[in-house]
């Protein structure tokens, strides 16, 4: 059921930053650019600005849509907000642990959510799990734009990470001491947290001199309570690609498999690494936020009321919808579904042209897709598709003949393996897909139950790891436009 | 006897093969150069920009236009010179310091091609300096600046700074764009002007190359 929550204005405090604190997200960072933090206004009164009649249709505002980032109230409001309750990915697999006493806590930093684990470093049990989005949020949902914002303000963005991530380890110690905190994140996560520069990261050739492993007291963090071992950052791979990724490899056995292996992270900055002969090929990609819903007209997380899943049955659409309630958007998944099912129909041709003049993809309900949504995954889709492309091709393979390939993060632990092949977003036909969930933290877990052998893992990955500057590869450029397409005919699988 | 018809529906679909041969058969059978640009080429590239902007056309099919309409130009611009005939006018463009993007540079350059400019590509990563030099050895009229991430947006900035400094900016008209970049931002630094995609340029460097 949609979520109503009513809201007290409150001294010093806009009806913004009371919505952000409920979870409301701002893509854009609250510059009312992008309409993607639109809340439903169901009793009381929030002004319509200038910029809201810009972003949003007169029939929208009049149903109640208004941009959470420029909302202001001056008497108590109800909103529905439901849209925001992402799903985040947590792990429950259990890891053998080296003999050692105490806890642990193992943390994923990611751009957009938080994941923090308690350890028991004797068991390996996980005792506890902390979720939060990323409280930067606020100021950009990529991290081009948290960069920019930190250029502008040098250092908010590291103490509200800071201060997030302690109130988190505190609540799950509960009061009992802690040995040690692992954490990974992408570069720039990283950099934010350890309050490096990230200036090299704002220009090409994005070289930063900063993408060690960093360890730091509580005291030093401003966190109250001691932590014997430290808080440690884990290393960066290179560019935008970091210790999340490879965390991931970790979790995965990439760097052992014997066969050539591929671990694909679809996340808004998609990474992607490639395991050839002991060599490991990384990357990252902007693939934009697509498949998170961003920059859909109808696209919202996979919250109730998204439509995750379609199929075909009997000549007609099959639309799940998440919670079992109305239709109110649709998510990654449900979009890279609901392109397989209008390639297979010719609803849409393989240039992602809707065809018969045709100018929307009805869906169900009020749901549906309009051209742009097809053009905005075509982007999504040809930058990583072009990465995975380029890297294989690097590692001496033909993307065709790679045996197996890892998905992390949340879209490509729920996306289908049938649709994202045959939209081109895995070109690799014989590939078995292993969707890994969140092999960050897993890896993370494992980094923290293995003091003795941790740094010689590490070395194994850093030493075996080569990181590609895709911007500036022609090959990339030429491989983007050419994946932009659809493929023509259903792979075989 | 040539088909311009079918040369133009050759840069329509794309196929840059076939669009440079028409063009040299066409020129061999002595039609004027210019009968060959306005009655092919412009009303070509006017239609992939119709088709792009009603979303029947994407980038692919943009580029590979573009693709085909600058192979077909290949035979037709030494001639254009040795005649003495004048483009629209003259566009240096290029992609600002720092940011390497420059697939939405290149449709600009080719639509701009396209709609009888002279058109000078500085290429992506372009110091601002390398723009003041193009513009003092080209005479060009106008300065096109892309940039498609936020951080490098102030390079476009320091662009017109440097533009100011040699003492070039009043004689050339600056525009930009790129995916961040809003009318608000180009009046912000002083640009001469915006777009908000590819076709919309041309009509742009059209208006501002019009003497006032």
């Amino acid at each position: 059921m949609p979520r109503h929550v009513t809201i007290e204005p409150k001294p010093g405090q806009t009806l913004s930053d009371q919505l952000f604190d409920l979870g409301v997200e701002f893509p854009c960072g609250g510059g009312s650019l992008c309409g993607g933090c639109r809340v439903r206004l169901v009793a009381g009164d929030v002004p319509v600005t200038e910029a809201m009649r810009e972003a949003l249709s007169d029939r929208e505002l009049a149903v109640g849509w208004r941009l959470a980032c420029l909302a202001q109230a001056s008497a108590p409001v109800t909103l529905e907000v439901e849209q925001w309750s992402p799903r985040i990915l947590t792990d429950d697999s259990r890891l053998t642990p080296e003999s050692r006493h105490g806890l642990g806590v193992a943390i994923d930093l990611g751009t957009t959510t938080l994941v923090a684990e308690l350890v028991d470093l004797h068991t390996g049990e996980v005792l506890g799990v902390r979720t939060a989005l990323n409280p930067q949020g606020r100021h950009g949902a990529d991290v081009m734009s948290r960069i920019e914002f930190d250029l502008r303000q040098p250092g908010a963005l590291t103490s509200l990470i800071r201060r997030a991530l302690g109130e988190m380890v505190a609540s799950l110690a509960s009061g009992a001491p802690l040995a040690e905190v692992l954490l990974c994140g992408n570069t720039v996560m990283h950099h934010l947290f350890c309050g490096e520069s990230v200036e090299p990261l704002s220009h090409v050739p994005f070289h930063s001199p900063a993408l060690e492993a960093r360890t730091f007291t509580a005291a030093e963090l401003g966190w109250p309570a001691p932590i014997d071992e430290g808080v440690t950052v884990l290393p960066c791979l290179g560019g935008f690609v970091g210790s999340d990724l490879l965390c991931g490899l970790l979790a995965c056995g990439v760097h052992t498999a014997v066969a050539p292996t591929a671990l694909l992270d679809l996340g808004t900055n998609g990474e992607i690494a490639v395991a050839h002969q002991g060599r490991i090929l990384c990357a990252s990609t902007a693939a934009g936020p697509a498949f998170e819903g961003g920059r859909i007209r109808m696209g919202m997380r996979a919250g109730d009321g998204a439509i995750d899943k379609i199929e075909v049955v009997d000549d007609a659409l099959h639309c799940h919808v998440i919670g079992g309630c109305a239709p109110r958007g649709i998510c990654g998944s449900g979009l890279v579904d609901a392109a397989a099912v209008a390639l297979e129909t010719g609803a849409v041709a393989p240039s992602g042209r809707l065809t018969d003049g045709q100018r929307t993809f009805p869906l169900t309900g009020p749901v549906e897709l309009i051209q742009a949504d097809f053009r905005e995954l075509q982007l999504a889709k040809g930058a990583i598709a072009a990465g995975f492309d380029l890297l294989t091709s690097r590692a001496g393979l033909e993307p065709a003949s790679l045996p197996a390939i890892h998905l992390a993060g949340a879209f490509g632990n729920y996306v289908r393996t049938a649709s994202a092949r045959r939209i081109g977003l895995l070109p690799c036909p014989s590939a078995t897909v292993h969707p890994s969930g969140n092999s960050a933290v897993r890896g993370a877990r494992g980094l923290l139950l293995s003091p003795s052998r941790r740094q010689e893992q590490l070395n194994t990955i850093l030493s075996a790891t080569e990181h590609i500057e895709l911007g500036s590869d022609r090959d990339f450029q030429e491989s983007f436009i050419e994946q932009m397409a659809f493929p023509d005919i259903a792979p075989l699988a | 006897m040539a088909d311009l018809r079918t040369l133009h529906d050759a840069i329509l679909e794309g196929n840059a093969k076939q669009a440079a041969a028409l063009t040299q058969e066409a020129l061999a059978e002595g039609l004027a150069p210019l009968d060959i640009i306005q009655q092919a080429m412009v009303p070509a590239m006017d239609e992939v920009g119709r088709r792009f902007e009603c979303e029947e056309y994407f980038v692919p099919e943009l580029l590979l236009s573009a693709r085909a309409m600058k192979a077909a130009l290949e035979p037709v611009r030494p001639l254009l010179v040795a005649s003495g005939i004048q483009p629209a006018g003259r566009v240096v463009i290029g992609t600002v310091k720092g940011d390497l993007h420059d697939i939405g540079k290149n449709l600009v350059a080719a639509l701009l091609e396209g709609g009888g400019f002279e058109v000078i590509d500085l290429g992506a990563d372009v110091p601002a300096q390398k723009f003041v030099e193009a513009v003092q050895s080209s005479g060009a009229g106008i300065v096109a600046l892309s940039a498609l991430l936020t951080v490098t947006m102030p390079s476009m900035k320091s662009t017109i700074e440097a533009l100011d400094h040699a003492g070039v900016r009043s004689r050339v008209k600056v525009i930009v764009g790129g995916a961040p970049v809003t009318q608000q931002f180009a009046d912000q630094i002083g640009a001469d002007g915006y777009s908000e995609n590819a076709t919309a340029a041309v009509a742009l460097a059209r208006r501002l190359s019009q003497p006032a």
